[in-house]
């Protein structure tokens, strides 16, 4: 396999000629990822099961970038929606070399009672939706150079959240997904996890049960002294995409501002 | 544009250890390329000076100097040096290192080799951080980056004191990125095995061949796949990550045994 020196690179961060399809891309932080992926030169595919917030976002970024950007609406948790997806973006754009299983959700639950039926939901939506995605995408992405897969993870899913306990099992299971992509995948495609700390999603984190009080807890006790900014996760992504980390596989990265002084999520105890 | 914008380091001063040969080489060139203004310190200063005229010679700023991290008086005019000819210091790459090899046979290696192997690889790099982060302080804005080790997290033999000096160094990162925030960073690349010159030199392809079994990306490491990692956590895109540890390996462990 080629070794490409930095030196013979445009930029080691550049996604010129990419194509980076973006699921739940109608959304704080993947809105975001789709605007910075297209200013870094790679066309996108904004993904969304809310079709209105995936348009928004993809004529922004025609507005800078004419032709780079489509709008496609997708409930991952379907095939049917799934083979529509890859049928349009392999139409429109001929190919695709980064794909972002970015769409996830989870919600205060109890940890007793929650049931068979809303746990198995959760798994469907978080984990099993990324990995149909990823192997209907993977022969695609295997045509390309520097391909990978990203997946949006959680810190949740590696810290005791009782909490939030359907939503973290889930994103803990993409643990042991990415090590395994990454050894099947390979050499051809990289497969690499964010693991995201608490972000500013707007409305959607207080939908999510936080109260102000919390948040201002939750800020004080970070070591960058704030929750994150979409941006400070689409670089993230944007870096484990680009050519500079084209020998990085099966690992997960932390933007997480430094984490927190306290092992455990405030919780309003 | 955009981008020479976001990884933008026009301005900002950095120190980089070991910055003679192979990742701090790499390292100090690609921090060059992205403007900032370095201190090369090396050992050799011959090998530092090489670094710099390419990167004075690529219309960058640089200074070389010759330094041994395990001698405290070097890490002080180090810095000295640096303050005096660019006048701050934003980010240090604690690069300088050494030991592992297999030559760490327990009952072989004495306990001043053990202690200097420790001094070399965390000691330094936890001296010179204290010695410059007051600097990054006052400029409002630093970032360090500890070069480790895969050796800090796998196991292999005789390797104890190097392996454990390495962990030693990720433990280090993790608490002073607690210490030093929220204005200072602290973060570690892990490396697998980087096919340096020196590597090159002894590497037969069967040897390579036998390195690569486990490595999904099937090759081994460039120094600029250690640098673009360096670049990354100076960069102001990095600017809500510290105290990680990140493992640029291929994806595996790249080993002979």
């Amino acid at each position: 396999m080629e070794i490409i020196s930095e030196r013979l690179l445009k930029h080691p961060f550049s996604l010129e000629g990419n194509t980076t399809v973006i699921t739940g891309a109608g959304g704080a932080i993947g809105g975001t990822t789709a605007r910075i992926f297209a200013n870094a030169g790679s066309n996108v595919v904004v993904s969304d099961l809310n079709l209105e917030t995936a348009n928004a976002t993809a004529e922004e970024i025609n507005k800078l970038h004419p032709g780079k950007a489509i709008a496609v609406k997708t409930d991952v948790t379907k095939s049917e929606d799934q083979k529509i997806l890859v049928e349009t973006v392999l139409k429109k754009f001929g190919k695709i070399t980064t794909l972002i299983n970015n769409v996830g959700w989870g919600e205060y639950t109890p940890l007793l009672g929650i049931s068979k039926e809303y746990m198995m939901k959760s798994y469907e939506l978080n984990t099993v939706s990324t990995y149909e995605l990823s192997s209907l995408f993977a022969p695609y992405l295997k045509k390309e150079q520097n391909a990978s897969i990203l997946f949006s993870g959680s810190r949740v899913g590696d810290t005791p959240s009782p909490e939030f306990l359907s939503y973290s099992n889930a994103k803990a299971a993409l643990f042991n997904m990415i090590r395994s992509m990454a050894v099947a995948m390979g050499p051809e495609i990289r497969v690499n996890m964010v693991m995201i700390g608490s972000v500013d999603n707007g409305a959607a984190t207080l939908d999510a049960g936080y109260t102000q009080e919390m948040l201002d807890r939750l800020n004080n006790s970070m070591v960058m002294k704030r929750r994150g900014y979409p941006e400070d996760i689409a670089y993230a992504f944007l870096y484990l995409a680009a050519p500079a980390a084209r020998w990085i596989t099966g690992i997960h990265l932390y933007a997480d501002g430094g984490g927190t002084y306290k092992s455990k999520m405030p919780t309003d105890d | 544009m955009y981008l020479d914008k976001l990884f933008s380091l026009e301005g900002k001063v950095a120190i980089v250890t070991g910055g003679g040969n192979g990742i701090g080489k790499a390292s100090a060139i690609m921090l060059a390329k992205a403007g900032a203004s370095v201190a090369v310190s090396d050992l050799k200063l011959d090998d530092a000076k090489k670094v710099t005229d390419e990167i004075i010679e690529a219309g960058g700023k640089a200074l070389a100097a010759e330094c041994n991290v395990t001698e405290d008086a070097h890490l002080v005019s180090l810095v000295d040096e640096t303050m005096k000819k660019f006048g701050r210091i934003n980010f240090l790459v604690n690069n300088a290192g050494g030991g592992g090899g297999g030559k760490e046979n327990p009952f072989k290696i004495t306990v001043s080799d053990f202690e200097w192997r420790f001094k070399l690889n965390v000691f330094s790099a936890w001296r010179l951080s204290q010695l410059c982060v007051p600097h990054m302080k006052k400029d409002g804005t630093g970032s360090i980056v500890n070069i480790s080790s895969m050796s800090s997290i796998m196991a292999s033999h005789n390797m104890s004191a190097y392996g454990s000096a390495k962990a030693a160094m990720n433990q280090m990162t993790k608490y002073l990125a607690m210490d030093f925030g929220p204005e200072v960073r602290v973060n570690a690349v892990g490396p697998g095995a980087i096919k340096t010159d020196a590597l090159a030199s002894v590497l037969s392809p069967e040897m390579e061949k036998e390195m690569l079994k486990g490595t999904p990306l099937n090759r081994l490491g460039h120094p600029d796949d250690i640098a673009g990692a360096v670049l990354y956590f100076c960069s102001p895109a990095s600017q809500w990550v510290s105290g990680q540890i990140l493992f640029v390996n291929g994806g595996g462990i790249q080993s002979l045994e």
